[in-house]
């Protein structure tokens, strides 16, 4: 849009729709995070109690003194998440070069393929990933939680990762291979130097996507011990109905991770997110 | 070149060996699966059915709802995000006042688990204590308090309601690239010429930017009618299996009836009308003047 001096009215309806837009997206998490802060019983009041009075911090404290078994969730999905972000910037980095700067037959089709598998529908991957993990001894442990994760997103991680590497230009490259350097060298002191804002935002994308992936977490880790945060929390098993006073703790506690990489980093997300969308 | 060559594969194996056994080989064995009698796996016994698990699902009218629920999903919630995100788009593609706080606001529900997402709003949708109610009651719109995922059709109307929340902004992610890419010269041509706002939307934004509508609304389509963690953690499916989606009957079938080739049957079903469906994206993108 062409930036031109507006007049007031103008002004003052776009601050309307920013203010709404706002607005509409952070309620509710606002809504649950005041609602963790109220005392148990206020949770339970009819006509709602709208601000928490007095603010307690008491439904954490609950989780730390009866609950840990949903900090443990937590802790879970830092490992599970953390081990597939590495798994997929190193498979995929390699990959992802691979396909976009050395030449052979058969690439382009790779790509395509890549991005086919890629609209798999996850849960298709359950029966045999199910199986398969049980018959191997691996189901309800970390390493078939994190396979799971990098082979479901391996793919969009090669297509962010080939939209940055095909940004630098050749000619370095070239230079370097004249001057007798090999492939592998090329990518270790040239390529990944110049890549690392790409293999940041992946990293970021993928951090969030596999500490949100629910059916698979769900299935490959149904054990209580093993679950990831979304599929703990969801399954809390309440006495009498859900309680709600632990859960919007827990619930705060679980996405304050991904909250504050989105408000700290949200430019690269938001740059690796549409680099991946406009090549494919 | 030929060094090249083989370097350039060898770096291939790792992501490949992955993308196989955890995509390729499960999603050929769920296909093997719904042609099979009595197994979970058909490298341990293969009992040929022929297309008897088809049969069996196409004369259950709970799996004939869950179709029909998926399609009515997808056909309600892609149109509406689509509207959003192209509102979205254009208000994050302006300078604007609070360009961080927007920014973030458009992330967020993007970056929320779906499953804790639904849990928010099961909160805020609870019959008894929830916020809406509170608020629709307190500013004088209802007299008694909705149930607002405890009824038909509602339950479904609620649970569109969080999936629009949840993607429009995604859909906003995916057209910004493209509101990006079209250059100011067209709109200052324009402008020249006369055009107002409206006009402009109209005759440059909307017809540059349809490639990339069109692959937000393949990439849309096909999460839709895939939807799980929606339905299982706001409705349950319910009441009845009235938001009961063809991703979440599936998932029931094995994990909860412990029948691996009828869950797989309604998965290789569902997966061909997500093929179908964007096939037909694919072939419209391909004729598109401006792709």
């Amino acid at each position: 849009m062409p930036e031109r001096r507006t007049s007031l009215r103008d002004r003052l309806a776009l601050w309307a729709i920013v203010a709404f837009t706002v607005v509409l997206s952070f309620f509710p998490v606002v809504w649950l995070a005041l609602t963790s802060l109220k005392p148990a019983a206020d949770i339970y009041a009819w006509p709602v109690v709208l601000w928490p009075d007095p603010f307690t911090l008491a439904n954490y404290a609950r989780i730390f003194a009866e609950s840990r078994e949903l900090l443990r969730y937590i802790l879970n999905s830092f490992i599970v998440a953390t081990a597939t972000t590495g798994l997929i910037l190193a498979a995929g980095g390699v990959a992802a070069y691979s396909l976009t700067r050395l030449d052979y037959r058969g690439r382009a089709a790779l790509m395509v393929g890549i991005l086919a598998v890629s609209m798999f529908p996850p849960i298709a991957l359950l029966p045999s990933l199910f199986d398969g993990f049980l018959r191997l001894g691996m189901l309800n442990t970390y390493p078939a939680i994190v396979l799971g994760h990098t082979g479901l997103y391996l793919p969009t991680a090669v297509w962010i990762l080939a939209s940055f590497y095909r940004t630098i230009p050749m000619e370095l490259e070239e230079a370097a291979r004249i001057d007798g350097a090999s492939t592998l060298r090329i990518f270790w002191s040239i390529i990944l130097p110049l890549s690392t804002p790409g293999l940041i935002a992946t990293g970021l994308i993928v951090f969030i996507m596999s500490w949100n992936e629910f059916p698979l977490a769900l299935v490959l880790g149904s054990s209580d011990a093993m679950r990831t945060a979304p599929v703990g929390i969801s399954l809390f098993p309440g006495e009498f109905s859900f309680p709600w006073e632990i859960i919007s703790a827990a619930t705060i506690l679980a996405v304050l991770p991904v909250v504050v990489l989105s408000a700290v980093f949200q430019q690269r997300i938001i740059g690796g997110l549409t680099a991946g969308a406009s090549k494919s | 070149m030929r060094r090249t060559h083989r370097v350039g594969v060898l770096l291939l194996v790792p992501a490949l060996a992955v993308i196989v056994a955890i995509l390729v080989l499960p999603v050929l064995q769920t296909v093997l699966l719904s042609v099979a009698r009595n197994t979970t796996s058909v490298l341990q016994a293969f009992d040929f059915a022929g297309l008897a698990n088809y049969q069996r699902l196409f004369a259950t009218p709970r799996f004939l709802t869950a179709i029909q629920n998926t399609l009515v999903f997808t056909a309600v919630t892609v149109p509406l995000e689509l509207v959003f995100g192209i509102v979205l788009a254009l208000l994050l593609n302006r300078h604007l006042p609070g360009r961080w706080l927007v920014r973030l606001a458009i992330l967020l529900p993007w970056a929320l688990p779906t499953a804790l997402t639904a849990l928010m709003w099961r909160w805020m949708f609870n019959g008894e204590f929830g916020l809406f109610n509170a608020l629709l009651q307190g500013s004088g719109l209802i007299e008694q308090r909705i149930n607002w995922i405890g009824g038909i059709p509602i339950a479904m109307a609620s649970m569109m309601t969080v999936s629009v929340w949840k993607t429009s902004s995604f859909v906003a992610l995916l057209l910004l690239a493209g509101l990006q890419a079209i250059p100011r010269d067209v709109y200052e041509a324009a402008e020249v010429d006369g055009a107002n706002a409206w006009s402009r939307f109209w005759t440059i934004t909307l017809p540059l930017l349809r490639p990339a509508i069109l692959v937000a609304l393949l990439l849309r389509t096909m999460d839709a009618l895939r939807a799980f963690e929606l339905p299982f953690n706001l409705t349950d499916g319910g009441p009845l299996t009235s938001t009961e989606t063809l991703s979440l009957y599936a998932y029931r079938l094995i994990f909860q009836y412990v029948n691996f080739n009828l869950g797989a049957a309604a998965m290789v079903v569902q997966f061909a009308i997500i093929m179908v469906i964007a096939l037909l994206y694919i072939v419209t993108l391909r004729r598109d003047p401006y792709a």
